[in-house]
């Protein structure tokens, strides 16, 4: 990290500056070579020896040495203030400067856009050729019913992983400010763009004020599979609901027993209710008989220790398991731990939501 | 509604309340005036506006599907609706399933929901204990009824207490209900119709009432509860008895029907 040489440091400091523009260094290298004869050779010696000094002048000002020089002070001097780690992080200055527009009238003072007056030009504009484009299909659709082509199922635009652009999303491409109404009614206008049989023919239009949704299930981490000597695959699993976390380890032994903080769960819980959620994620992939669970949990109720318990099973059998089967699991609610809390106390109220008695005087 | 800008409050409101009936760009959308991105919106999430009924829960999470059944439905037997369903739940967060639901064919939402409107005080284990109780009991008088009936009425005994119950329950729900609205400084009881949770709210309240209510002290719970089901089920006792008196006042009061306007 230390032994960088010259050329890689970058913004380069105190020997950016080439050594002839010190205009003393001549006279005091001269005093210096005349007085100071070395006797002795040291470890830091030029790798030519110098016969004179015209020639140490010319080897002092090459770049060679400079490089040279850099290293040596890197290495006697090691500083984490050049590393490349320590650079100022700097955004692109397309991040830090937003886009501006380019004039938009000639010399003559014109402006070159037609709706330049209406004072939003680009989403005018914008909205001019959706509409534009609507009437188009409209008219493509009354040609095909007076040949009697005209079928209500034509081929859908699939809109279904994507969302509209935003409003602010908008305003960067338009590079305008528009406000929520604005932005209300372009929504409007492409929707009855696309509630036409035949708006297929304008899909790419359409496809560019969308955005893509990322697919939820990609987002699970899932843990590979472990297993130990004897050969038997297992899997750990961590899950929390409200004050109660709760930890369980999945073997694939085929034995079907639980215990959990060491006692069996039929004697830990004894409501059935708990037990149904501990066999739930079991159940629902069908392999209520296959694993083995040691399960310790601590701190909430009962009620919490189950629902901890539950996701840590189901976050353990996620390893075991294909990703259609993931995504069933997540779509049965089984992946998403529980936010709900016990709400706060408001002050001027007797609890979260108990009022204090209306005393009427 | 106050969460976002009243200049776009169709298309929230819209999204909100009416997903079925979304046009088809606005599926899969989300909107947002604070953030340009949708990361915020995937946390537990308090809102900034507090609403009266307000969810830890992020208005884009939907809710899960815990029966098993749903998705062994191959890929051809699916309707289009359905498919579209599909493809949006996986674009989507899906919210936790809670305590009380399960995979097991013996999970039953109305029964749950009655567990819970007879529970005091947050006590569960009580409130469901009495619910087996009450179905082992309609099951241990309808086998008696079966052992003693003749060959011939044999068949028509209903022996499967949750049958019974989901029947009495239909039995009970009252079709039309009154609300009182204030004309010219006057309340008149005017005849609404009911939406389907407030017909079935409605039904296990008065039972749950009915029972607490209108019994001999000695009685136990599950004892009263198990007679005034059957007797539901088969369309008399006092609970069809109060359906029948809202269903007469509601026809009483037919002259201010027109001051609903909703």
């Amino acid at each position: 990290m230390n032994r960088l040489s010259g050329e890689e440091w970058q913004g380069g400091h105190y020997l950016s500056v080439p050594l002839s523009s010190h205009t003393h260094t001549n006279a005091h290298l001269q005093r210096h070579t005349r007085t100071h004869t070395h006797t002795h050779t040291h470890t830091f010696t030029l790798s030519r020896v110098v016969p004179s000094v015209a020639a140490l002048m010319t080897w002092l000002h090459s770049a060679a040495f400079t490089r040279r020089l850099a290293r040596s002070i890197a290495y006697l001097f090691p500083s984490g203030l050049f590393d490349n780690k320590a650079k100022p992080l700097m955004k692109h200055p397309d991040e830090v400067f937003p886009k501006q527009r380019a004039v938009q009238w000639g010399a003559d003072g014109r402006p070159f856009h037609f709706l330049f007056y209406t004072g939003k030009q680009s989403y005018y504009s914008l909205m001019h050729d959706t509409f534009t484009k609507a009437l188009a299909v409209e008219k493509h659709q009354d040609r095909l019913r007076g040949k009697g082509l005209f079928t209500q199922d034509a081929k859908q635009i699939s809109l279904v992983g994507s969302r509209w652009l935003l409003k602010e999303e908008l305003e960067e491409l338009l590079v305008e400010t528009i406000s929520d109404h604005d932005y209300a009614r372009f929504i409007q206008l492409m929707e009855r763009l696309l509630s036409l049989p035949y708006c297929s023919a304008e899909e790419d239009f359409v496809q560019r004020y969308r955005r893509q949704l990322e697919i939820q299930s990609s987002k699970q981490q899932v843990q590979p599979l472990q297993y130990d000597q004897h050969g038997v695959a297992y899997s750990t699993g961590d899950g929390r609901r409200k004050t109660a976390t709760g930890t369980v380890l999945l073997r694939d032994s085929g034995s079907g027993s639980i215990s959990i903080n060491g006692t069996n769960y039929v004697h830990y819980f004894p409501v059935l209710q708990d037990r149904e959620q501990l066999m739930f994620p079991l159940h629902f992939m069908g392999v209520l008989g296959r694993f083995d669970m040691q399960c310790s949990v601590s701190g909430g109720g009962h009620s919490s220790q189950a629902g901890a318990l539950r996701l840590a099973i189901s976050r353990a059998m996620l390893s075991f398991l294909s990703e259609g089967q993931v995504e069933t699991m997540r779509q049965a609610g089984l992946l998403t731990p529980d936010p709900r809390i016990k709400e706060r106390k408001k002050p001027g109220q007797e609890g979260a939501r108990r009022k204090f008695t209306w005393k009427k005087r | 509604m106050l969460y976002f800008g009243k200049q776009i409050i169709e298309i929230s409101f819209a999204l909100w309340h009416l997903p079925e009936s979304l046009p088809r760009g606005l599926r899969g959308t989300t909107f947002s005036k604070m953030s340009a991105s949708i990361t915020g919106l995937l946390k537990p999430w308090t809102p900034r506006v507090f609403l009266v009924r307000w969810s830890r829960y992020n208005p884009y999470y939907l809710e899960p599907e815990p029966r098993k059944e749903v998705y062994h439905i191959p890929e051809t037997e699916l309707t289009p609706e359905q498919k579209e369903e599909r493809e949006l739940k996986s674009v989507r967060p899906i919210k936790a399933a809670t305590n009380s639901v399960t995979s097991s064919v013996f999970n039953d939402p109305v029964l749950s929901k009655f567990v819970n409107m007879m529970m005091k005080d947050g006590d569960k284990i009580i409130a469901k204990g009495i619910i087996t109780q009450t179905l082992e009991n309609m099951k241990r008088k309808q086998v008696e009824k079966y052992h003693k009936a003749p060959e011939g009425k044999k068949a028509e005994i209903e022996c499967n207490p949750y049958a019974i119950f989901h029947q009495a329950l239909e039995n009970c729900k009252p079709v039309i209900g009154l609300a009182s609205i204030q004309k010219g400084g006057k309340f008149y009881q005017v005849p609404i119709p009911l939406t389907d949770n407030r017909r079935r709210f409605l039904a296990m309240k008065w039972m749950i009432t009915e029972c607490r209510d209108n019994k001999h002290r000695r009685t136990l719970m599950y004892e009263k509860l198990s007679q005034e089901l059957l007797a539901a089920f088969s369309k008399e006792g006092n609970v069809v008895k109060r359906k029948h008196e809202l269903h007469k006042m509601a026809e009483s009061n037919r002259a201010y029907a027109h001051y609903r306007w909703w």
